[in-house]
């Protein structure tokens, strides 16, 4: 039974890692009916720029000056601005010039762009950084070793905690993030406005949403959630490496197809659905983990063939 | 209008120009010996082959700095990226260009076996540097195939001996990558559980890009297994370790492999990474004289990557070849070297190295290492070994 509780919670951490990704994928798809395909690229991203910024900071002492939670608030506030930005970069540079293009045109330019997050930070990260806290810290700075090599995640949540403790808060978080979201969406002027380009991008236009700027806004929105999403994965997976992306992205855009692409909801069961039968299956079967990621993505395939709307997407009938 | 004998000036200067260039240019490629180094420059094994090209291309230098050689060593190198299809065209790089004579390559066995028929079929010789795969060296490959590294099954015996006869552990749980590094080395220790008469608890192999391995902490736990051994590379070894630690697994002994050893492994903090026990090749080079020299020679050189576990190995395999290229005279060819690297004798910091009838070395060292406040000790020198701490699971 022990193992069971593990597995179980285990695989509700993994859920929340692919949910949080999914839910990019499908506030990108919702809004601009696009696959941002770089999504965990950008989350990756958002770790490393958290890592970089440790390390630049603790070079420059205000790890010693400062309350250590002014300290991670400051991190999360970086991440979150460079993951914003790169929201953005993409938008204008992936999607943007796209728009009356082919489907196949922004998906494949994002996944370019996914190529291009990933080589930058496996190429630049360590220069970067190790420049900056150089230029910030002196001879006593921290440098990174080697930028393409597995960095270890700085321990900034609940550092002094138990392990236990650690995984509750990873999930409180996530809950957090996917409540505030909901309060976005549905409360706000913002969000419905969102939620109307998602059902009726024309119809939203003529009653005169600016959909320019509420594209603009779900990027910056994505970008922040992507950042936290990477501080969360960092904090769960403690060793990060610059090409995680590709895995992340692939997980996270099953997961938001598996729960319905559109849907918000859908993402966070979708996420779920793949890592608990991940994890059950590498728990339960014989030398199951070899065969985890087959079994998913065959959960996948069924529900592409059986449900193609997903678990909570609803079904759309197309006039021809 | 130019008169016929001004034309003619213009074209014999042009082609006398044309022919010093050529003949320059001969002179300079006669000058020139090149050799292949291929390794996991970038990606995720970066810090042991970039480690290993920095010592290769120091034991190059040395040789160029001596004045012995009437030409100049090049080393071309190639990053494989631990991949077989970039370490292929690696390869195909290598052997097309006519200047080049030898090769030695690769930590990771998967790209040695996808590039082993590159170098056969063009007739270079190749002398492998760290990859550990047993079958990699066989009847068929030699003489255009030596390995200067022990095998996994050499590197996994004096494991099994501390840790199956001497220390007594008869619960396993092995875990390993499905790779061909992973699979040689779970397969490896598996024989030698089996000739034990050992059964392991549970087994579980993994895919290579695998980051979450929680589930299969959890199968440790349930198992109760009081040894793991990791035959895996430091990607899959350092994640497993820490996960097992987060999942509560602390009361166990932890072993694995030399493709463990590395600073990477460190990352996972200070208390997950505590007393992992993992094989080393060759000998603790603070210990022996040349070992000193080297660590003094390899540092005074600036290198960002510290020595791994294979450091050594790629500077001995440098210091083969250079042998090599003594026996083949003033104008080497890769058939001379062909010939030369089965047959030669050659000693470095690890002692005298020699190839027996498949071209495997038969100058085998190992030793253990523990990891010990952070960082790896040597067994016999560590707190583990003078009894002030113990490993778990006993």
């Amino acid at each position: 039974m022990d193992m069971f509780w593990g597995l179980l919670m285990s695989a509700i951490l993994l859920g929340c890692t692919y949910t949080l990704v999914a839910v990019g994928f499908s506030l990108f798809f919702g809004v601009m009916d696009v696959v941002v395909f770089c999504c965990g690229d950008i989350a990756i991203f958002g770790s490393f720029a958290i890592m970089g910024a440790y390390v630049a900071m603790k070079s420059a002492g205000l790890f010693d000056s400062l309350p250590f939670v002014v300290c991670v608030a400051l991190l999360l506030v970086i991440g979150a601005v460079f993951c914003a930005a790169l929201g953005l970069v993409t938008y204008r540079f992936s999607i943007k010039p796209f728009q009356n293009s082919s489907e196949l045109m922004p998906l494949l330019s994002t996944i370019a762009m996914g190529t291009i997050i990933k080589e930058i930070l496996g190429l630049l990260f360590k220069p970067a950084v190790n420049t900056v806290s150089t230029a910030l810290g002196g001879e006593s700075a921290l440098s990174v070793v080697s930028g393409r090599n597995p960095q270890g995640f700085p321990a900034l949540l609940m550092p002094n905690g138990t392990v236990t403790e650690r995984n509750i808060t990873i999930i409180v978080i996530t809950i957090l993030i996917l409540a505030l979201l909901f309060l976005f969406l549905n409360r706000t002027k913002m969000g419905l406005s969102m939620q109307a380009i998602s059902q009726n991008k024309e119809l939203s236009l003529m009653t005169g949403i600016n959909v320019s700027r509420i594209i603009i806004i779900t990027f910056l929105i994505g970008g922040i959630m992507l950042a936290i999403s990477g501080f969360l994965l960092g904090s769960y997976q403690k060793l990060m490496s610059f090409d995680d992306g590709a895995m992340y992205g692939a997980k996270g855009f099953s997961a938001a197809v598996v729960g319905g692409l559109r849907n918000t909801w859908g993402a966070v069961a979708g996420g779920m659905l793949l890592a608990f039968v991940e994890v059950f299956v590498s728990g339960y079967i014989p030398r199951g983990t070899s065969y985890a990621s087959i079994v998913a993505f065959v959960v996948v395939v069924i529900f592409i063939v059986f449900k193609p709307e997903g678990i909570i997407g609803e079904k759309t009938a197309e006039k021809v | 209008m130019c008169s016929k004998s001004k034309l003619f000036s213009i074209f014999a200067v042009m082609f006398l120009t044309a022919g010093l260039l050529l003949v320059a240019g001969a002179a300079a490629d006669a000058a020139v010996v090149k050799i292949g180094f291929l390794g996991p420059i970038t990606g995720s094994d970066a810090a042991e082959g970039a480690a290993a090209r920095n010592a290769f291309s120091l034991a190059i230098n040395e040789a160029n700095k001596s004045g012995e050689f009437k030409y100049k060593i090049e080393v071309i190198e190639v990053d494989d990226q631990s991949t077989e299809n970039v370490a292929v065209a690696g390869a195909q790089e290598i052997v097309s260009d006519s200047a080049v004579v030898a090769a030695s390559g690769f930590w990771n066995s998967g790209p040695a076996a996808a590039s082993i028929p590159v170098f056969k079929e063009s007739e270079i010789p190749l002398l492998i540097w760290g990859a550990i795969r047993e079958t990699l060296t066989n009847k068929d490959n030699v003489p255009y195939i030596t390995r200067s590294a022990p095998t996994d099954k050499q590197e996994n015996i004096p494991l099994a001996a501390k840790v199956l006869d001497e220390f007594g552990y008869k619960d396993w749980f092995i875990v390993s990558d499905i790779g061909s590094y992973g699979d040689g080395n779970f397969n490896a220790f598996k024989a030698e559980l089996a000739s034990r008469k050992i059964a392991p608890l549970g087994e579980e192999q993994v895919p290579e890009d695998t980051t979450d391995l929680n589930a299969v902490a959890q199968k440790i736990k349930a198992s109760g297994a009081k040894a793991v051994y990791c035959g895996s590379t430091v990607s899959i070894g350092s994640q497993l370790k820490r996960q097992l630690s987060d999942a509560g697994v602390k009361d166990i002994l932890f072993c694995g492999i030399s493709g463990m050893k590395t600073e990477d492994f460190l990352k996972i903090g200070v208390d997950a990474a505590e007393g992992a026990l993992v094989v080393s090749p060759g000998i603790i080079l603070e210990d022996s004289a040349k070992g000193r020299d080297f660590i003094k020679l390899y540092n005074a050189q600036g290198f960002s990557e510290p020595i791994g576990a294979y450091t050594p190995y790629a500077y001995e395999a440098a210091l083969i070849l250079v042998n090599a290229l003594r026996d083949c005279g003033e104008t080497p060819t890769a058939k001379a070297m062909t010939e030369a690297i089965p047959k030669s004798k050659t000693t470095g910091i690890m002692g005298t190295t020699t190839f027996n009838e498949i071209g495997q070395t038969e100058n085998v060292a190992a030793y253990l290492n523990v990891v010990q406040d952070g960082v790896w000790v040597p067994l016999e020198k560590s707190e583990y070994q003078s009894g002030k701490r113990s490993f778990g699971g006993k």
